[in-house]
C-alpha cells in the first residue's frame, strides 16, 4: 500500500501541469459550489430578518376573522383595546405595539407633484413612540425625520417617494373609509423618507401616527393589529401558544411570523429547490470536468498501465494506484477549491453584490433591497472539500477498469 | 297703537319661517325619494366616463321594479353581457365570459363601476335617509334657474358612505338638482347635478346626469337615460336566474 500511495504521489509530481490543470477544474467547481451556497444562504436568512423586522414581526395578534379578510384590510375587524394587552404583554417580558393597517386613494396636487394624479395605496398608522420596540424603522430615515404623536404627518418609503416624485415637505391627500364605511380625506405632509431594506416595504411604504388614524377614521382606540417582538432564540410557535393563553379567546388570534409569511416561505422553498439544482448542476459540471481530465490522464497513460501489468502488478493494484492519484488530485483541487471558496465568501460576505438595478422594479420574492450577502457555511465547506476528493476517486474508476479490459499486447501497442 | 304694531310684526317675524318652510326637510327626502321609485320601469341608456385619457361610453339596458330592486346589463361591446343585480339586500355581479357571478359585500362595494366616479355602493344606497341621516332645510336657492330646497343631511350612523350631504331639490317636482357629497371631515368629495329631465307618464324623470369626483381633476361621468317606459310588465323576476340568461 505505501508502495502505490508513494507511485500515485510520483505521478502527480511528474505530470504537474496535468495535475495542476485538473485539480484547478475541481478548485473552480468547489468554489462555485461554496460560492453560490454562501450567497443563497445568504439571501434567505436576510430575506426572513427584513420579513420579521419591517413586515410580519415574529408574531401578530389579530381578529378572528381579520387574516380572510386581510386583502380587504377591514376596520370592523380589530382590536378594541389593544393597549391593555400589549400592558400585559409588557409585564410579561414581551415588547409588543398596535397598528392599523387600512386602504386608501393616494391623491397627488399639480402643485407639488408637478402633475394631478391618484393611485391605490395601502397606509399603516403606528404608534410613533412604541414601534421601534418591535419594528427597525429607526435606523432606516433617509431624509427629514420620524413621525410624532397625533401630527397630520406621513414617511414614505424611499422607492415609493422616488416613484411618485415625493420630497419632504410636499403635502399628499388620503382618501379613504373610516371605521363603518364613511370617506375620510386627510391632508397630509410628507416629513420623512426611510430607506427601508425590505423592497417589499420601501416600494409601498405609507406611514402615518396611529393617534391621527385613529381621530379621522373613528377607530376609538381600536387597532387592526398588535405586533410582537420575540428574542431570536425563542420557539416562535411555543410562544405563540402561550400568548394565545395569555389572550383568554376575545375573538383574537396570534399568528407566527411564518403562519403570515407562508406565500414568501412557499417561494424560498421552492427556490430551495431550484437553489438544490442551480447546486447539483454546478457539481455535475465540477464532475464532468474532472472525470474529463480523469479520463484523458488514464487513457494516455495505457502504454504506462500495459508495462506496468507486463511487470507483475495485478489489476486490483493498478487500479489502486491510479484511485490514489485520482484522489490526490482530488485533495490538491479541494484544497484549492475551498481557499478560493473562502477569499470568494470573504467578498461576498462583506462586501455583497448589488443587484439594485434588477431589484428596483422586479419581485423575485427575496426580501432583500439590493445587495446580496453571503454566509459562512462549514458544513458546505467541508462537504465540498470531501466531495472533490470522492468524486476525483470515483470517476477515475471506471476509465481505470475499461482500460485494464484490454489486454497486455493491446495496452503496449496504444498510440 | 305704536306697540300693538311692533308686537304684530314680531310676532309676524316668527311666524313667516314656519310659515315659508312649512314642508319639513324629513317630508323633501321622502318625496324625492318617492318620485325616483316606479312600480315598475324599463331603461335604455349610456355611461359616459370621462377621463385625462378621454371619453369612455359603455350603454346598458335596465329594469326596476318599487325602489330597491333592479337589473342592469351592459350592451357594449367591451362589457356585454356584464350585468349588476341589486335586490333588498344584495348586490351581484356577473361576468359572462368567465361565467362568475359575485356577490358584492365589503370594501368590494366601495369599488368604482367600470372606472366610472360611481362606486357600486352608490347603487345599493338611497335605503331610509330619512332614519340615517339628521336633515336640515337650510333655505331656498336657485339651480340653473328653478326654485330648490336647500337640504344639509348629517349622517348620524357611520355606516353610510357620505356623512355630509347638501342637497338642491325642486320645490315643485322633488327633483334633485344637485347634490354635493361631503367626507367626515367636511372635504367635498363628489357632486352631481341633474341636466336634463322630461315628464314621462305623468313623472318627472331625471334623464341626464353629470357625477364629479372632487378630489380628482378631470374626471366626470355622465348618466344618460335615452328611453324609459314606466309601470309596465316586466320579463324580468329579479332573481339570480336573471343573471345567467
Amino acid at each position: 500500500m505505501k508502495f502505490l500511495i508513494s507511485l500515485a504521489f510520483k505521478n502527480l509530481t511528474r505530470y504537474k501541469r496535468r495535475t495542476l490543470i485538473t485539480a484547478g477544474a475541481i478548485a473552480i467547481g468547489l468554489m462555485m459550489y461554496i460560492f453560490v451556497d454562501s450567497m443563497l444562504q445568504g439571501a434567505e436568512i436576510e430575506s426572513v430578518r427584513n420579513l420579521n423586522w419591517f413586515e410580519t414581526a415574529s408574531a401578530r395578534i389579530l381578529d378572528d376573522d381579520y387574516w380572510e379578510s386581510r386583502f380587504q384590510k377591514p376596520l370592523d375587524l380589530n382590536i378594541p383595546d389593544p393597549d391593555k394587552i400589549i400592558n400585559t404583554l409588557n409585564v410579561n417580558g414581551i415588547a409588543a405595539t398596535k397598528r392599523m393597517v387600512f386602504s386608501g386613494d393616494l391623491i397627488l396636487n399639480s402643485q407639488d407633484f408637478g402633475e394631478d394624479g391618484n393611485m391605490a395605496i395601502t397606509v399603516t398608522a403606528v404608534d410613533p413612540e412604541r414601534d421601534f420596540e418591535v419594528f427597525e424603522f429607526g435606523r432606516t430615515l433617509s431624509e427629514g425625520r420620524f413621525l410624532k404623536p397625533g401630527e397630520d404627518a406621513v414617511l414614505l418609503g424611499s422607492w415609493f417617494a422616488e416613484d411618485i416624485g415625493a420630497k419632504v415637505g410636499y403635502w399628499i391627500t388620503i382618501v379613504t373609509r373610516g371605521n363603518g364605511g364613511f370617506y375620510e380625506a386627510m391632508d397630509l405632509e410628507i416629513v420623512g423618507i426611510v430607506n427601508c431594506p425590505n423592497p417589499n416595504v420601501n416600494r409601498s411604504l405609507v406611514m402615518m401616527p396611529f393617534g391621527t388614524a385613529d381621530e379621522y377614521l373613528a377607530m376609538d382606540g381600536a387597532a387592526t393589529e398588535i405586533n410582537i417582538k420575540l428574542p431570536d432564540n425563542a420557539d416562535v410557535d411555543l410562544e405563540v401558544v402561550k400568548i394565545q393563553n395569555m389572550l383568554n379567546g376575545n375573538n383574537l388570534t396570534v399568528m407566527s411570523w411564518e403562519a403570515m409569511a407562508v406565500d414568501y416561505l412557499a417561494i424560498a422553498e421552492s427556490k430551495r429547490g431550484g437553489s438544490g439544482m442551480i447546486m447539483f448542476l454546478i457539481f455535475l459540471i465540477a464532475a464532468v470536468g474532472i472525470s474529463n481530465t480523469m479520463l484523458m490522464a488514464i487513457f494516455e497513460r495505457i502504454r504506462e498501465l500495459g508495462m506496468m501489468r507486463s511487470m507483475g502488478m495485478s489489476d486490483k493494484e493498478i487500479r489502486m494506484a491510479f484511485m490514489l492519484e485520482a484522489a490526490g488530485i482530488g485533495l490538491i483541487g479541494s484544497i484549492m477549491g475551498i481557499t478560493l471558496g473562502a477569499l470568494a465568501n470573504i467578498f461576498i460576505i462583506y462586501v455583497g453584490i448589488d443587484y439594485g438595478f434588477l431589484l428596483r422594479d422586479m419581485d423575485i420574492g427575496y426580501r432583500i433591497q439590493a445587495i446580496f450577502r453571503g454566509v459562512w457555511n462549514p458544513g458546505t465547506i467541508v462537504s465540498a472539500f470531501f466531495a472533490g476528493i470522492v468524486i476525483s476517486t470515483l470517476v477515475a474508476y471506471f476509465p481505470t477498469k475499461r482500460a485494464l479490459k484490454m489486454d497486455i499486447p493491446s495496452c503496449l501497442r496504444h498510440q | 297703537m305704536k306697540y300693538k304694531i311692533i308686537v304684530i310684526l314680531i310676532f309676524l317675524s316668527l311666524i313667516i319661517p314656519i310659515t315659508v318652510f312649512s314642508i319639513t326637510g324629513e317630508e323633501i327626502i321622502r318625496k324625492a325619494d318617492a318620485i325616483q321609485a316606479f312600480d315598475t320601469s324599463e331603461a335604455y341608456g349610456e355611461i359616459r366616463v370621462k377621463d385625462r385619457f378621454g371619453v369612455k361610453v359603455s350603454t346598458f339596458k335596465s329594469w326596476t321594479r318599487g325602489k330597491y330592486e333592479s337589473l342592469l346589463e351592459f350592451t357594449s361591446l367591451a362589457e356585454r353581457g356584464q350585468k349588476i343585480l341589486r335586490t333588498e339586500d344584495e348586490l351581484y355581479l356577473f361576468y359572462p365570459d368567465a361565467e362568475e357571478l359575485i356577490r358584492m359585500q365589503g370594501s368590494m362595494l366601495r369599488q368604482s363601476m367600470l372606472g366610472s366616479d360611481i362606486s357600486y355602493e352608490d347603487m345599493t344606497g338611497g335605503k331610509d335617509r330619512v332614519s340615517q341621516y339628521d336633515i336640515v332645510l337650510e333655505g331656498e336657492e336657485k339651480v340653473n334657474g328653478i326654485d330648490c330646497y336647500v337640504l344639509t343631511m348629517t349622517a348620524r350612523v357611520r355606516t353610510v358612505p357620505y356623512p355630509k350631504e347638501k342637497v338642491w331639490i325642486d320645490k315643485e317636482t322633488f327633483i334633485v338638482w344637485k347634490a354635493e357629497y361631503y367626507t367626515k371631515s367636511g372635504r367635498l368629495l363628489k357632486e352631481m347635478e341633474t341636466l336634463r329631465v322630461e315628464e314621462i307618464g305623468g313623472r318627472m324623470i331625471a334623464m341626464e346626469s353629470r357625477i364629479s369626483d372632487k378630489m380628482k381633476t378631470d374626471t366626470e361621468t355622465i348618466m344618460v337615460i335615452n328611453n324609459i317606459k314606466i309601470n309596465i310588465p316586466l320579463s324580468v323576476d329579479f332573481s339570480l336566474d336573471d343573471l345567467s340568461w
